[in-house]
C-alpha cells in the first residue's frame, strides 16, 4: 500500500522513509521521524523537490499526479481496495462493475487483453498430483494426461511437495497466510472428482508440440505433383536427409502407430545425418516429437471404431503401459551403462571419493589437427567465448 | 629431456579445471603438450538424486576423467608422473603409492 497522505510533505522525496508502517523495521523509520527535516534536505543528494528550485513558481507536476492518484483511489479505486475471495481483483475489473453475472475479466492489464492470466494450480490439486505419483506409483506420463498438467509442472510439482514435507519435518515455517491471499486472488484450477469428465478443459495444453531449431528456416523444395509430400518427407528436407524408400514409406503408411511408437520406444534407431562431429538424428514427424504420442494413436482408433469405447480404452491402457516400460528400459540401460564407465575411489585419507571417468584419446576423438570435439579435456588454441556478450551462464536445467 | 605427466590449469579465475598432460618436462605449464590424456576437476561435487538418509552419509566427489590405456602406455615408456598426478594415478590402481622420504 503506498502512503496516503496528503500533505505539505507530499512532494518530499524523504517520504518514504519517514512514513514506511508497512517495513518491518519500523523501530528505524521512527527514530528518523524525530529527527529535523532540515538536517537531510541540503546535505543529501534526495532533497526535496521545493529546495531544488527555490525561483520555480510553477506547481510541481509530481504533486497534481499524486493528487489525481488520491481521487482516483478514493473513488473508482475504492472498489479494488479490498478483494473478493475466490476472484480475481484486476483493475480490468473496473469496467464490467455494472454488469451482473458476469465473469471476472482474466486480463490484470486493462490496456493488454491480450495478456492473460494462467490459472495456477490449486492446494488440492497440487496434492493430488504428488499422491498419484509417489503413493500411487502412477507415472509423470499417466497422471499429466489424466489431470490435464504438463509433465514437466507433473515433475515440478512432486519436486516442491517433497520439498514442503521436508520443511515441515524439520519444523521451518511456512508462508501460508500469504499463500491462501495469493490462491484467493489469481485464477486456480480446482481438482475435480472426475477427472475424466473435466477432460475438455485441463490445466493447460499437454500435448504441444515444442518449435525445433531447424523447423526455423524457410526452406523452398518444389516436390513433383505425383509425389505424396508428408510431415516425415518435411522433416528429412529440414535436416538435409535423402528421401525415404518407397517399402520404407509404404511400411510407415501401412500402420502409422506402430512407425510412431518404433520411434518413440526406441529412439537409438534414429537414422543420422552428417559425419564426425556433426553428425545429427533426422528430424522426426510432429507425430513423434510431440509429449504424448500414444494419445494421437488413442484418437486415431476412437474415430475408427466409435462404438467400441471399452476396447479403445483397454488399448489404451496397454499402449501406456508399454511406452512406460520401455521408457523405464530405456533409463535403466543408459544408467547402468555409465556407472559401467565409471570407477568410484573412496581414499582411506580423503574426505572426498573420487570419480575416474574412461575417456578415449584416438585418432577419431583426437583428430587430425588434434582439436576434435570428442578428445578429454579443454582445448588448446581455440578461443574460450564466456566473456563474449550474450552468453547464457546460469543454468538452464536442473540436473537430478 | 625427460616427459613428464602433469597438469595443466585451464578455466577461469576462481575456478580451476586442469587437463592431464603428457609434455616435456621443461615446457611452459600451458604450452601445447604432446597429448592430452584427461581432466581432473579439484571442485569437490555433491551429489545429487539422493534420499536424505543416503545424502548424509555421501561424500563429495572429485570428477577425473583419464584414458588408462594412454596412461599405462606413457607410464611403460618412461614418463614421469608429477606428485599430484601420482596420486591420481595410484587411485585410478596404475602405479604404487610413491614412499614418503625418509629424512
Amino acid at each position: 500500500m503506498p502512503p496516503r497522505i496528503q500533505n505539505q510533505l507530499a512532494s518530499n522525496s524523504l517520504l518514504p522513509f519517514l512514513s514506511s508502517t508497512s517495513t518491518p523495521s519500523t523501530s528505524s523509520s521512527a527514530s528518523l521521524s524525530k529527527l529535523p527535516i532540515s538536517q537531510y534536505s541540503p546535505s543529501s543528494s534526495c532533497s526535496s523537490r521545493r529546495s531544488s528550485r527555490p525561483f520555480s513558481s510553477t506547481a510541481s507536476t509530481q504533486t497534481k499526479l499524486r493528487n489525481e492518484m488520491f481521487t482516483w483511489l478514493k473513488k473508482e479505486g475504492e472498489a479494488l481496495k479490498n478483494h473478493t475471495p475466490g476472484s480475481t481483483n484486476y483493475l480490468s475489473a473496473l469496467r464490467f462493475r455494472g454488469e451482473e453475472g458476469q465473469r471476472p475479466p482474466s486480463w490484470p492489464f486493462p490496456l493488454n487483453p491480450s495478456f492473460v492470466s494462467e490459472p495456477v494450480l490449486s492446494e488440492e490439486l497440487r496434492n493430488d498430483i504428488y499422491e498419484r505419483v509417489v503413493v500411487k506409483k502412477k507415472s509423470v506420463r499417466a497422471v499429466s494426461v489424466e489431470l490435464g498438467v504438463d509433465m514437466r509442472r507433473v515433475g515440478a510439482v512432486v519436486r516442491l511437495v517433497e520439498l514442503e514435507k521436508r520443511m515441515k519435518q524439520q519444523g521451518k515455517s511456512m508462508a501460508l497466510p500469504y499463500a491462501r491471499a495469493i490462491h484467493e486472488m489469481i485464477p486456480t484450477t480446482p481438482l475435480h472428482d472426475d477427472a475424466r469428465g473435466h477432460r475438455f478443459k485441463p490445466h493447460e495444453a499437454i500435448n504441444d508440440l515444442p518449435v525445433h531449431r531447424l523447423t526455423e528456416t524457410q526452406i523452398f523444395y518444389p516436390v513433383s505433383e505425383s509425389r505424396q509430400f508428408n510431415r516425415v518427407d518435411a522433416g528429412r528436407v529440414f535436416s538435409a536427409a535423402p528421401a525415404q524408400e518407397h517399402t520404407q514409406v509404404a511400411r510407415n503408411a501401412s500402420d502409422p502407430a506402430a512407425a510412431v511408437s518404433r520411434v518413440t520406444q526406441q529412439p537409438s534407431t534414429i537414422e543420422t545425418v552428417g559425419k564426425g562431429a556433426d553428425e545429427t538424428q533426422v528430424l522426426q514427424a510432429a507425430d513423434m516429437r510431440i509429449p504424448h504420442p500414444h494419445l494421437v494413436a488413442h484418437q486415431r482408433h476412437r474415430l475408427e471404431k466409435p462404438n467400441e469405447a471399452r476396447e479403445a480404452q483397454d488399448l489404451y491402457k496397454k499402449r501406456l503401459k508399454v511406452e512406460e516400460t520401455a521408457e523405464k528400459e530405456r533409463k535403466r540401460i543408459s544408467k547402468e551403462r555409465a556407472e559401467q564407465k565409471l570407477l568410484k575411489v573412496q581414499p582411506e585419507a580423503s574426505r572426498f571419493e573420487f570419480r575416474f571417468k574412461d575417456v578415449e584419446v584416438s585418432r577419431e576423438t583426437v583428430g587430425k589437427d588434434g582439436r576434435g570435439s570428442k578428445a578429454p579435456g579443454h582445448r588448446y588454441g581455440v578461443p574460450s567465448y564466456d566473456r563474449k556478450k550474450g552468453q547464457v551462464k546460469i543454468p538452464t536445467r536442473v540436473e537430478v | 629431456m625427460v616427459v613428464r605427466i602433469r597438469l595443466a590449469r585451464f578455466g577461469n579465475k576462481h575456478s580451476p579445471i586442469y587437463n592431464v598432460v603428457v609434455a616435456q618436462a621443461r615446457s611452459a605449464r600451458d604450452s601445447k603438450p604432446l597429448e592430452v590424456i584427461g581432466t581432473f576437476n579439484t571442485v569437490p561435487q555433491k551429489p545429487t538424486n539422493l534420499s536424505d538418509e543416503e545424502a548424509r552419509r555421501a561424500r563429495a566427489f572429485k570428477e577425473v576423467s583419464l584414458d588408462r590405456s594412454r596412461a599405462k602406455y606413457w607410464l611403460g615408456v618412461g614418463a614421469q608422473p608429477s606428485g599430484s598426478v601420482w596420486k591420481l594415478l595410484n587411485l585410478a590402481g596404475l602405479v604404487e603409492p610413491k614412499e614418503k622420504s625418509q629424512n
